[in-house]
């Protein structure tokens, strides 16, 4: 989920928020974009991520990337600037975004005190421009932006005139313009109590640090969350657990059938592995999205953050927890790591002199990053077999996991989400009747690729809208005429197809055509004294080209037999009358 | 779901005017070989070897190769149907998919044949009745219409488009033809109202009008783009020579279907003449566009181009000569789209399907404003059908990706990968034709091949650790995860478990490779066997599927018990196996084969007493922190000893607790089963 995170550096922003003589809007809007990194580094630092500042021009300090100690260091040094103007640094952005296609989500997180900019430049100069044109050319990189995911931290007071007018403009703005956008900003003054208490200030206002690290977790939770399902292989618990997939799989919006509205379909909290195939059988089908499946794992949070990235932590998993079904499994591992573990331990004790280090080392606890995961065994074998594993994600929804190695020879696991269907990769065939061997009756066998109808290019289809085409026919019958009786076989096959492809067109002239340069083909062949077999079969050939009662569909022409027995010892068989397909 | 192009009916007129010549002459003289072997007296039959295609002719193959490019990229999913009209219409096929191929169209065209010249002109012969006819057919349902009504849908769309080949005097008669196709139209659609349900409602009709003359004739009939002439019809009109319907019908094929059209340039390809040099050569496919649309970038345009004597844009891309991709490699494939070749037996096409048949496929490449080239599709065969991929060119999110390794878990040395793989090849899909029995879906049917016991890694694990060591028990633990584990297996299974148990009577030691046998002190050798039957129950208690499962998992049971590891007797599963066993239902149960040997569990058991406060904690816990204590010659605050290590003790563990229960691994449904387990 490429981000731009865009700053508003007008003057106004250096204002000090009401209430707080320790804060500037400004100052207040760093801090909120060092959390937003600090919350985004603790979820992986997966996010690209770019900086814009903006005033009447929109300036790209960092582009886009997942260091974010580039971002840390370009706000360092912000120079306050004239007034913003939202609208150019909208623009800019569709042009920053443009690299990233779209196959990506793109988000955008503005920080600005909302204020609503003046004359032309104005929101509300633009709406007027805007009304009814939403059309023109001018306007379209509107429709870019409406495919992206906008954040506003709307810094400001309720109990400034100018701040709720500015959001109200913000908010006309997105509806107007179809985008898809939410306004995060404090609660209004009366629940100022809940929002602020910590910072033990007198002078409460409504916005301050707390609060606005409040948005910006909201704000993360909204954007940013990964996606945690749980992956199942078989019913082991030991194959069965909860991994993160990122970026998050969007929503897919199924239409009906047959009429009628659209679904809003989201993969299931579950995904089973169904089989597995070849990487080879899959090829490269059409894929809705791309994901990393990352095993779930406990973080340290970061501080201050009270709703976290990850979903609802547990307690360590430390000490095993006898309520678990599983305990007996969970303890007997672990007691068989502990056997191992003391065994490699006394061996070194006995070796050398006990090492107090040592056993100390071995009675580390394991954590969380480095506890075995099901990712990474699957991951290894499915690398190691060159295959991926057919997952369900929905009712009649696939999609599959395999390894992929990028080019710096990094190995990942990865999630291919397939479009919703049984039929969406042809060469498998329907996927809900995929099974296993033993599934199959005694003596039927069953591979990939599944076979499709032949299609025109791959059988010898007859078209002759080009001439060329239908003097390469002919061309190739005389060749094989001159060469009789050896080819005699191919000679037939060759004259049956033309023949029927011109009685399937109603192109009679061309059997006129061909017996005549067959009966030419036959006189010089007698000058030049070739072969009587070889004139007998074209003599036959020509006449039974003529004869109306040959053009018939079942018809076929046949060697000459009389000819065939008295020149050859080895007589070819003859062609079976009836269909030749 | 229904869309207009869904639909399509041909009508060709089959009237005597059809059997005339279309004027373009195809001259076969060449044929014949040099010149100068020809003898004078064959020279006067030049007329015979010029021919040229009656206009019949010219309207067969062009529609038929129209029907080759729908068929070749829809498969299945848009229909098109023939009617030839003479006297009255005559139906070449129906929307059944058995009709819906070139060989069914292509044999009944033989049948219809040129029309007659010597037919007498009469007002019999008409188009008329095919037109008729082809509204007839648009309200018949397709397949999939059908499967909509029983599906429920009310509303089913139905939509067309028909294509009439004719040759009409004037304006005048073509106005009249609109006309009667839209009277017929109206006449057709009140059919379908209530009372008489006859058909479905056509909801709207394209009707395409081609006036064909033969070459050089000037027709009075007048072009006209597409016009409403009800809000149920649109009719648009082409006047063409015979020679050039073919052109005429792709380019409006383009628009039927919203297609596009790429050309491969570059293709190196060896001639025939001379071999050791390749020439370069072009060939023109047809996909749909959304094959273009789909990959997007802003650095970049397709270059387009028309090519002389069509009216359509070709987009130009790259060959690029594959280095070793064959098409195993996963693209990043946004859409995948059927290909037919524009000139399907023109050798350089023929050449190209081929390689893309023989299982090679191909990148393209397309330039990008930079200057470099980025390939944007893929040419590939699968199941004797070519793609064209659209491959996602854009910057990805997932570039630079950190490796799995470094994430967490990444560098756990010992997963059982091996093992893994051996799983993933048993459990390889494969396609069947019908849906297997008993499968409730799809991630279900796995799990019946999926072992039930499998640990991650390999420190986690005594049992397939020892396999490659103990020579005996890979076939052991088959025999333990058989699904219809019988008398004799049990019986075998009774005489291994006897002959572990003797082992470690006598002391043996487990041979693990990769422990230090010869520094093991007793209490390790121990702790193996405890180990092993640990491990051992609960594989068994996991697959226990018959009576013969809980024999052995009782006899083993008891085995723990003699060698001083006995489970815990409060386990309720373990309680319900036996009473399950003991039923008189039940088969005759084994004696165990091994008494219970009392006395080497005498001080075990004394020891267990003494640290009954501990709960949950095993026996073999117990014992292995009475010996850690007993080394270090002090004894710990017990309370320490409970607690796994590196963690702080909790004092009076027990209290506020109520009964703690291990809970009953589920019954497991006796008509699953593991293949193996063995690895």
């Amino acid at each position: 989920m490429p981000t731009i995170i865009a700053l508003d550096t007008s003057l106004s922003m250096l204002r000090p928020v009401p209430g707080r003589n320790d804060h500037t809007y400004q100052s207040l809007a760093l801090k909120g974009i060092q959390h937003l990194l600090d919350n985004l580094t603790a979820s992986g630092k997966l996010e690209h991520v770019a900086l814009v500042l903006y005033t009447t021009v929109c300036e790209l300090k960092v582009d886009f990337t997942r260091d974010y100690d580039q971002i840390r260091q370009a706000i360092k040094k912000i120079e306050p600037l004239d007034k913003a103007c939202l609208l150019t640094m909208l623009k800019t952005s569709v042009n920053l975004m443009a690299t990233w296609g779209t196959q990506n989500l793109l988000q955008l997180v503005v920080f600005t005190d909302c204020g609503p900019g003046f004359g032309s430049t104005s929101i509300a100069g633009f709406l007027d421009a805007y009304a009814g044109k939403d059309a023109e050319p001018e306007y379209a990189w509107l429709k870019a932006l409406a495919t992206y995911n906008l954040n506003f931290i709307c810094l400001g007071v309720h109990s400034d005139l100018y701040f709720t007018r500015g959001v109200a403009l913000h908010q006309q703005l997105l509806d107007a313009a179809g985008l898809k956008g939410q306004l995060f900003m404090t609660k209004p003054v009366k629940n100022m109590e809940t929002g602020d208490a910590s910072t033990g200030c007198s002078h409460k206002s409504e916005l301050g640090r707390t609060a606005l690290f409040e948005l910006i977790e909201r704000m993360c939770e909204c954007s940013y969350k990964l996606t945690e399902v749980t992956l199942k292989c078989g019913h082991y618990f030991r194959l069965e657990g909860p991994v993160l997939l990122w970026p998050p799989p969007m929503p897919y919006e199924q239409s009906a059938p047959y009429g009628g509205d659209p679904t809003i379909r989201h993969i299931d909290q579950r995904i089973d592995v169904c089989g597995f195939l070849a990487l080879s059988d899959i090829g490269s089908p059409a894929t809705l999205s791309r994901h990393w499946v990352l095993p779930k794992v406990e973080r340290e949070k970061p501080t201050r953050r009270s709703g976290g990235l990850a979903s609802v932590a547990k307690p360590p998993k430390l000490t095993l927890d006898v309520s678990n079904p599983h305990y007996e499994l969970e303890k007997l591992e672990q007691d068989i790591r502990d056997f191992y573990m003391k065994d490699t331990k006394e061996a070194e004790e006995s070796g050398d002199d006990a090492d107090v280090s040592v056993v100390l080392k071995h009675s580390q606890p394991q954590t969380e990053q480095q506890k075995d995961n099901l990712c990474v065994l699957l991951h290894g074998a499915l690398k190691q077999e060159n295959m991926a594993a057919l997952v369900l994600l929905g009712e009649k929804w696939y999609g599959f996991m395999y390894s992929y190695t990028d080019l710096k020879k990094r190995s990942n696991f990865m999630l291919n989400i397939l479009p919703p269907g049984s039929h969406v990769i042809p060469w498998l065939g329907d996927l809900e009747l995929l099974g296993f061997p033993s599934d199959l009756a005694p003596g039927e066998t069953a591979s990939f690729p599944v076979r499709a109808e032949r299609r025109s290019y791959s059988q010898s289809s007859v078209v002759w809208i080009r001439q060329a085409s239908l003097q390469s026919d002919v061309q190739k019958v005389l060749r094989h005429a001159k060469k009789m009786p050896d080819k005699t076989q191919h000679f037939y096959k060759e004259l049956n197809r033309i023949r029927r492809a011109a009685l399937a067109l109603g192109f009679v002239e061309l059997l006129e055509a061909l017996a005549l340069l067959l009966e030419k083909e036959t006189t010089q062949l007698t000058l030049n004294g070739v072969s009587t077999e070889c004139t007998l079969q074209l003599q036959h050939a020509a006449t039974e080209l003529r004869k109306t009662s040959n053009r018939d569909i079942k018809s076929t022409i046949v060697p000459l037999q009389k000819a065939t027995a008295a020149d050859t010892t080895t007589a070819p068989a003859p062609a079976q009358g009836g269909y030749l397909y | 779901m229904f869309e207009r192009n869904q639909k399509t009916i041909f009508v060709l007129d089959h009237t005597r005017y059809f059997s005339i010549s279309s004027e373009q002459y195809i001259s076969m003289d060449y044929l014949k070989g040099k010149p100068v072997a020809e003898s004078p007296g064959s020279g006067s039959s030049i007329v015979g070897t010029q021919l040229s295609k009656s206009l019949w002719t010219c309207a067969v193959e062009s529609s038929i190769e129209y029907c080759r490019i729908v068929w070749d990229l829809f498969p299945g999913k848009k229909h098109v149907r023939f009617i030839v009209s003479d006297t009255a219409a005559h139906i070449v096929n129906t929307w059944s998919p058995s009709t819906q191929n070139m060989s069914h169209v292509s044999n009944a065209m033989m049948m219809v044949s040129v029309p007659s010249r010597s037919i007498p002109q009469s007002s019999d012969y008409s188009v008329i009745h095919g037109l008729r006819a082809a509204i007839e057919a648009l309200a018949e349902p397709t397949d999939e219409q059908l499967q909509a009504a029983h599906a429920g849908c009310k509303r089913i769309g139905n939509k067309g488009r028909v294509i009439c080949i004719t040759s009409a005097r004037d304006n005048t008669s073509m106005k009249s033809l609109e006309d009667i196709f839209n009277t017929v139209l109206i006449q057709q659609n009140a059919l379908v109202a209530p009372p008489s349900k006859k058909g479905l409602q056509i909801d709207h009709c394209h009707l395409v009008i081609l006036n064909i003359v033969p070459l050089g004739v000037e027709s009075l009939v007048t072009n006209r783009s597409l016009l409403e002439i009800s809000p149920f019809l649109n009719a648009e009109i082409h006047t063409v020579n015979a020679p050039e319907i073919s052109d005429k019908l792709l380019h409006l094929i383009m628009g039927h279907y919203d297609l596009a059209s790429t050309t491969v340039t570059n293709i190196p390809m060896k001639e025939e003449q001379n071999a050791n040099s390749s020439a370069n050569y072009d060939v023109e496919i047809l996909h749909e566009r959304a094959a273009h649309t789909k990959v997007c970038g802003p650095d970049f345009t397709f270059t387009t181009s028309i090519k002389p004597g069509t009216a359509y844009e070709t987009v130009t891309l790259k060959w690029c000569t594959p280095r070793g991709c064959g098409s195993a490699d996963l693209q990043p494939c946004v859409g995948q789209y059927n290909v037919t070749p524009v000139d399907v037996t023109s050798r350089p096409s023929s050449c190209l399907i081929n390689f893309l048949l023989n299982g090679r496929s191909v990148l393209l490449e397309v330039p990008r404003k930079s200057g470099t080239k980025t390939t944007s599709h893929m040419l590939s065969a699968r199941g004797g059908e070519i793609f064209v991929h659209s491959l996602s060119i854009a910057r990805s999110a997932m570039d630079e990706a950190p490796s799995i390794t470094d994430g967490p878990g990444g560098r756990v040395p010992d997963y059982r990968i091996p093992e893994m793989g051996q799983l993933l090849k048993m459990s390889r899909l494969v396609p069947l034709k019908t849906r297997p029995k008993g499968k409730c879906s799809q991630g279900e049917h796995l799990w019946r091949r999926m072992p039930r016991y499998f640990p991650r890694t390999a420190n986690a694990t005594i049992l397939f650790n020892l396999q490659r060591q103990l020579s005996w028990l890979p076939h052991f633990l088959h025999l333990l995860v058989k699904e219809d584990m019988d008398k004799q297996d049990e019986v075998r299974c009774q005489q291994q478990i006897h002959e572990l148990y003797k082992s470690a009577s006598r002391g043996d030691l487990l041979p693990f490779s990769n422990s230090n046998n010869a520094r093991l002190k007793v209490n390790k050798t121990k702790d193996q066997y405890r180990l092993f039957y640990r491990e051992l129950e609960q594989l068994i208690q996991l697959n226990a599927h018959t009576p013969h499962h809980k024999n052995l998992l009782e006899s083993l049971q008891s085995l723990r018990a003699a060698y001083g590891d006995a489970s815990n007797k409060s386990d309720p599963s373990a309680a319900h196996l036996r009473s399950y066993t003991e039923s008189p239902l039940s088969p005759e149960r084994l004696e165990p084969t091994n008494s219970v040997n009392s006395s080497s569990s005498s001080i075990l058991k004394a020891s267990k007493r003494r640290m009954s406060g501990c709960g949950q904690r095993s026996l073999l816990d117990i014992i292995s922190s009475a010996e850690r204590s007993q080394s270090s010659k002090r004894l710990d605050f017990s309370g320490r000893l409970c607690t796994p290590l590196g963690q702080t003790a909790k004092l009076y563990p027990e209290f506020g607790n109520k009964d703690k229960e291990i809970l009953t691994p589920g019954v497991i449904p006796s008509s699953l089963k593991d293949e193996s387990i063995r690895s």
